[in-house]
């Protein structure tokens, strides 16, 4: 009797362990808790409040996304360059981190639709006069490293032969205004947003936001392991209803004081 | 885990990361050099009885060998920026490299000098050799053949620490992964590769050592 549960037991556990089938949205059902990746220096998208707890637009949509799949949410602090390897190691089940959707990362990542549009902005002391993105060109320029708009940085300076002698890269968002603080460089490049919290504290009171990256928008989406098509749909279907259940005006208004502007609705609405 | 390698991306990089790998082993062979002329003054310092002299080799020992390098970096760019001194991320690491080699280098020294026992020195003093002669025949070779390995692992240590790099900035081996990964996020496959590449370059080092021990020391090492 004892050996015929015994079996039995044995064929439930293996059975359990075996489930083929389960894909990431069943795992993370069945675990109870979303494993959210979140870049956490990088206001006010994601960063640490005053109680030294994850805060911001990012980690508000992951909060969100757990209340839909009715789970427990862990935010887990990720750089840049963390992002893909926490997915690949499968210490988080997505991330929500300001992803730009190149065509490139799509052979590696799956992106789900739009959730955020960026703008890329120059930001410098108020006495280097910074006018158009051109006037970059004999100046000290530094941006994370990894980023997009290093990327797009330095093919706008090779386009134009500038050449990269004058480009700095920094490991992280933080050490980028760091580093502009201290004067290491003359001008970083940033998302618009970013510096405009920046520019909010008293110690960047002296700093001017200058141009923007020309004919660029940042255009950034949640990634999930590119193989999870079902977990992909499920986040897509999450995106379309935070528009429509009002969740993106009310994250806004948050973090940016309005609703959400008609243009970036439109943008994600059309998945542009 | 299913993950489907795509090793071309890599390949297309190939020249950016040989060019990292180049800078990785510029900085830490120039970082080697200066810390052994370093190494040598500090030694002589510690064993001097002058005082002064002596707190400040083993201020500079204590720390290099008591502090983390990541530390070290982090000091040499942003703590010196701080006080508006700017140092390139080259200069930084390279800085930073040559205080914690010339920290741990000058204890070798010491240690390769002070196992020399003296009475060998006198002994060769009633042969009739001059200091010059003494050093030069008797105690250098001695003490060159117990300090060798110790030198080679330390600049092996260099090589590896000089990935420390990224953290300012720097487009050695590492930065240059880092770079190149977030085009593509082919992250496994730069970070595979580039360790493979690390683990040539010192795979290399110790070869051509070895190959130079043979030689100096005809095998009496």
């Amino acid at each position: 009797m004892i050996r015929k549960l015994a079996t039995v037991v044995l064929a439930f556990v293996a059975a359990g362990s075996m489930n083929a089938s389960a894909d990431q949205l069943d795992t993370v059902i069945q675990r109870g808790t979303l494993n959210c990746g979140v870049v956490l220096d990088f206001p006010p998208m994601g960063y640490f409040d005053k109680d030294n707890n994850p805060a911001g637009f990012d980690v508000d949509y992951c909060n969100d996304l757990g209340a839909a799949l009715g789970v427990d949410v862990n935010v887990l602090n990720l750089t840049w360059g963390d992002r893909i390897p926490s997915l690949v190691s499968g210490k988080t089940d997505v991330v929500i981190g300001s992803t730009s959707d190149t065509l490139e990362r799509a052979k590696s990542v799956g992106f789900t639709y739009p959730y955020f549009v960026f703008k890329f902005q120059v930001i410098s002391p108020k006495d280097k006069q910074i006018s158009s993105f051109d006037d970059l060109k004999n100046l000290k320029v530094g941006a994370a490293l990894g980023t997009t708009y290093e990327t797009e940085y330095l093919a706008y300076a090779e386009k134009n032969g500038w050449g990269t002698d004058n480009y700095t890269a920094f490991k992280s968002e933080n050490d980028a205004f760091l580093g502009l603080y201290q004067g290491k460089v003359d001008a970083i490049i940033s998302t618009n947003t970013n510096i405009a919290t920046k520019l909010q504290s008293e110690e960047f009171e002296d700093f001017v936001a200058g141009p923007f990256v020309p004919k660029y928008d940042d255009v950034v989406g949640l990634i999930a392991k590119r193989s999870e098509g079902a977990w992909i749909q499920y986040l897509n279907l999450f995106l379309v209803h935070q528009i429509r259940d009002g969740n993106l005006d009310k994250r806004y208004n948050q973090h940016f004081g309005s609703d959400a502007p008609a243009d970036l609705i439109q943008t994600l609405r059309d998945n542009k | 885990m299913t993950y489907e390698f795509h090793w071309n991306v890599v390949f297309q990089k190939m020249p950016e990361l040989l060019n990292g790998a180049f800078v990785t082993l510029h900085v830490s062979v120039l970082a080697m050099l200066l810390g052994i002329v370093i190494a040598i003054l500090l030694a002589i310092a510690k064993m001097n009885n002058s005082k002064p002299f002596c707190y400040v080799a083993t201020a500079w020992v204590e720390t290099a060998r008591n502090t983390p390098a990541l530390f070290q970096i982090y000091m040499a760019y942003f703590g010196l920026g701080a006080f508006g001194i700017h140092l390139s991320p080259y200069v930084a690491v390279l800085s930073a490299l040559v205080f914690i080699n010339a920290g741990y280098l000058t204890e070798t020294f010491r240690g390769g000098f002070q196992s020399i026992p003296s009475t060998q020195y006198s002994a060769s003093k009633s042969l009739g050799m001059n200091s010059i002669q003494v050093y030069r025949y008797i105690i250098l070779p001695q003490m060159l053949r117990r300090i060798y390995h110790p030198m080679t692992n330390q600049f092996v240590w260099s090589i590896l620490m000089s990935s420390l790099g990224i953290l300012v900035g720097m487009s050695e081996l590492s930065g240059t992964t880092q770079r190149l990964q977030s085009l593509s996020f082919r992250t496994l496959e730069f970070f595979i590769v580039a360790a493979v590449m690390y683990f040539i370059i010192t795979k290399l080092v110790l070869i051509s050592s070895s190959l130079l021990s043979r030689k100096l020391f005809r095998g009496e090492i």
